[in-house]
């Protein structure tokens, strides 16, 4: 997974986002604690961000929950976020576990 | 920081052993053309259960070839294919090949490829020819089901009330470390009916607070479709223990919603952390229906904890009424504390025998005190003993599989049938019993059931049986194996004796002594020596073995009705029951299981043999007396065979008396190692302590006989050369 600030591209509802969290092949708990130091640093930027699952091969229960624990604080902090996109991989993941209506773009 | 996922492997390759094990008894039970859905649905468990844990842990060979098996078994449960004996034969194998290829890959040794590939493509092959019908056996009505539900098929009838079930499963924090995905968990449960899934996130903390390798997810979950319990328990098998998990049926009548015990998970109050307060914003409203409850409670601490807090206390007491689950703890550990037990009886001894020379109220009281603690000891000891102990089923189980394949191989159609399965041994005991057993097995297979033909010619069904049975009597473990054959032949015992000097030619043997001679090394009958037996070599190793154990064998044979052994085993190799006999100043343990008879010698029962060596006339038989002040070097009270007791014992079918000047008390002594703790002495199976704090030396009864054949062989040596 890799982490990028940015300031060019719109979250939605139109603010410009200034954190792009791009999710690699393997979310895994193998790569949990290096995703986790990385959505940390993302978090560090104001916001609001733009999440990108399109890459993603391998999910399992850690790296999901990863997810939706960065999406909760973006909720407690009143930061928007957007999704660029989710792979099949993702998608299928976030529909098991029933956290799909955790990780809806609030912004 | 990566999580290091070897230091689950142990766990993973000891489950999923035994897994196979299951897997192996279950296609056992799988009978051509009817097969069960709940065997077949066990049987793609483990499959898959061994697939997903390979792949977590990186054993990707494994992997690969569970998960052809497992597209396999999935046509079965589907019912696309029949079963019939050579594809549960190809089943068995490739449960062989997985136990052979996890232990390679535990002991990081190479496995041989080309075996893998082989039967890998002869799935392949199977599935790639048409399945001809469906291989589901028609469901069981309501009321069989009812009574045995775990025979049942894993979707209950049509007419059946109850509509699915509310689960509601919370991960132990540990449960991802330990190589187990929920994800994983819920597609599996996915697969039996369509489920509603509903997350409860609120026990995540900010992801600065977060371990990444702790799940603080939990689920609500309702699978709605008429599924068996067993089978919604079956997809949580392996994280029992690890989870907190409930179940309710819906939509059935009062008396058909049933409250599943939690799993134990003592991680649980781990979870004990305030939910933290998230301020809902406006936006997320129209999100409503499935994320309310989620979040809800983030919105209200209190409440949170304090249903929490309820849902804990009533779950975990629950979890001890139930059940209870397992944890699995190393063997040296539970022989640490036994040690330590051991230490704390002695102690406890050598207190009372102090206690008893004292005088006045307060010794009273002290030795009242000193009662009881040791009734407390004794429970204590008992209690750890009883954490040793496995049921014999552990052994038992590997024998459908040998018969089948022995019985199939020799053209013999056998019945096994087992009772006592659940009687309990000593795990060392256990450890050491497997291999006599399946020697006995083997035998009654090849020598004792005859062919279809020879038993439908001797009236007989066509079909033997061997029984294989275990019970409890008088503090030892009685093994039986029964079988109905031909029975041993007497004559020819007799004869091939005879033949080889183990009988005089005109020596008349009672039917048991003859019998024991197939007892004998190197004995034989057979006519031909097969790669299953009638070398001779096994049986008196199988003695041998078991009278290592402290146990004995006995024969009782028919001929043409059949035979019987009987092993009678200790409970435990930890604790003896000794009888204790002083030699000048020291005392010896004799274990209880090897003295035939004590007595007290007249002169007219002894003669010198040889100008030297004496021996003691019991009733016809003459036996050879040892001097156990002679054998180990030490200084007697009596030299005077009068003077003295002689206790006679037996081991490996010798007899002699052991001299020895006074007979002490009757008692079980904890035994401790030499070879641990000092060094191996022929002769002595270890020591203990005694309750005045003295140390007594435990007899090895045949080391004893074996010393004094020694000695007396370099006395002999030594008298001729002088």
């Amino acid at each position: 997974m890799k982490t990028e600030a940015t300031a060019m591209a719109p979250a939605a509802g139109g603010t410009p986002v200034t954190g792009r969290v791009v999710l690699g092949a393997c979310c895994t708990i193998h790569e949990a604690q290096q995703l986790r130091a990385q959505l940390l640093a993302q978090a560090e930027l104001p916001g609001p961000y733009e999440i990108d699952g399109s890459a993603v091969q391998q999910i399992d229960t850690a790296g999901v929950q990863l997810v939706v624990a960065f999406a909760l604080d973006c909720l407690e902090r009143n930061i928007s976020y957007a999704w660029k996109g989710r792979s099949p991989a993702l998608d299928d993941a976030i529909r098991v576990l029933g956290v799909g209506a955790l990780l809806e773009s609030p912004g | 920081m990566t999580l290091d996922l070897a230091q689950f492997h142990d766990t993973f390759f000891a489950e999923s052993f035994e897994a196979l094990d299951s897997m192996e008894n279950a296609l056992l039970k799988l009978s051509a053309g009817d097969a069960d859905l709940e065997l077949i649905n066990t049987i793609f468990r483990v499959a898959h259960s061994i697939k997903g844990g390979a792949a977590t842990f990186g054993f990707t060979d494994v992997a690969a070839f569970t998960h052809t098996l497992e597209t396999l078994l999935d046509q079965l449960r589907a019912g696309k294919r029949r079963v019939d004996a050579k594809l549960v034969d190809t089943l068995l194998r490739s449960c062989d090949l997985m136990r052979e290829m996890l232990g390679a890959t535990q002991h990081k040794q190479p496995m041989d490829k080309a075996r893998v590939s082989a039967l890998h493509a002869e799935i392949e092959l199977i599935m790639a020819m048409p399945g001809d019908s469906p291989a589901i056996a028609v469901p069981a009505p309501p009321a069989a089901a009812a009574v045995a539900p775990a025979a049942a098929p894993a979707q209950l009838p049509p007419g059946e009330t109850r509509s699915g079930w509310r689960i509601h499963f919370v991960p132990g924090p540990k449960l991802l470390r330990h190589g187990n995905d929920p994800l994983r968990l819920l597609r599996e449960l996915a697969t039996l009916a369509p489920c509603e899934v509903r997350v409860d996130a609120k026990w995540i903390p900010p992801l600065t607070e977060l371990d990444p390798e702790e799940c603080r997810l939990s689920w609500h979950i309702e699978v709605n479709g008429p599924v068996r319990e067993s089978a919604i328990k079956a997809v949580f098998d392996w994280v029992e223990g690890e989870c907190d998990l409930k179940l309710e049926a819906f939509g059935a009548a009062p008396d058909a919603t049933v409250m599943v015990p939690a799993q134990s998970m003592p991680e649980a109050q781990e979870l004990a952390v305030t939910p933290r307060v998230v301020e809902e914003p406006p936006t997320l409203a129209p999100v409503a229906p499935t994320i309310d409850e989620s979040l809800a409670p983030r919105n209200n601490a209190a409440s949170t904890q304090a249903a929490a807090a309820a849902a804990s206390a009533t779950s975990l007491p629950s979890a001890a009424a139930g059940d209870g689950g397992s944890i699995r703890v190393s063997i040296e550990k539970i022989d640490e504390l036994l040690n330590s037990v051991g230490e704390l009886v002695i102690t406890q001894s050598v207190l009372s025998q102090l206690a008893a020379t004292l005088e006045g109220h307060d010794a009273e009281e002290l030795r009242n005190a000193l009662g009881q603690l040791e009734r407390h000891m004794r429970n204590l000891q008992e209690s750890v003993m009883r954490v040793r102990m496995l049921p014999i089923s552990f052994v038992f189980n590997r024998f459908p599989r040998l018969v089948r394949d022995l019985g199939q191989r020799l053209g013999k159609k056998i019945e096994l049938r087992l009772s006592g399965d659940t009687t309990e041994l000593d795990k060392t005991v256990l450890e050491k019993i497997g291999d006599p057993l399946v020697h006995l097995v083997r035998n009654a297979i090849d020598h004792g059931i005859e062919t279809p033909e020879v038993r439908l010619a001797a009236g007989k069904p066509a079909h033997g049986v061997i029984e294989l049975s275990a019970y409890h009597k008088g503090g030892n473990v009685i093994v039986e194996v029964r079988d109905d054959g031909g029975g041993l032949k007497r004559d020819r015992i007799l004869a091939k004796a005879r033949e080889r000097g183990l009988a005089g030619a005109d020596e008349e043997l009672s039917e048991d002594r003859v019998f024991n001679l197939i007892f004998a090394p190197g004995f034989s009958t057979a006519d031909v020596v097969s790669d299953v037996s009638g070398r001779g070599v096994g049986m008196d190793v199988v003695k041998r073995n078991i009278n290592e154990l402290g146990g004995h064998v006995q024969i009782h044979s028919t001929t043409g009705k059949g035979s019987m052994v009987r092993i009678r085993l200790p409970l435990t190799l930890a604790i003896l029951d000794g009888q204790l006999a002083r030699v000048g100043s020291e005392v010896y343990v004799v274990p209880i299981v090897s003295i035939v008879e004590t007595i007290q010698v007249r002169a007219e029962q002894v003669s010198s043999v040889a100008s030297r060596a004496q021996v003691f006339r019991l009733r016809d038989d003459y036996l050879p007396i040892v001097r156990l002040y002679d054998l180990f070097g030490i200084e007697p009270q009596h030299t005077d065979l009068l003077d003295g007791l002689l206790m006679i014992v037996e081991a490996d079918g010798k007899r002699v008396g052991l001299f020895v000047d006074e007979l002490m008390s009757q008692q079980q002594v904890v035994i401790k190692s030499l070879e641990t703790n000092f060094r191996p002495v022929v002769g002595l199976a270890g020591a203990t302590m005694l309750g005045d704090g003295r140390v007594a030396l435990i007899l090895d009864v045949p080391g004893v006989i074996s010393r004094f054949q020694s000695q007396e062989t370099r006395r002999a040596s030594a008298q001729e050369a002088a």
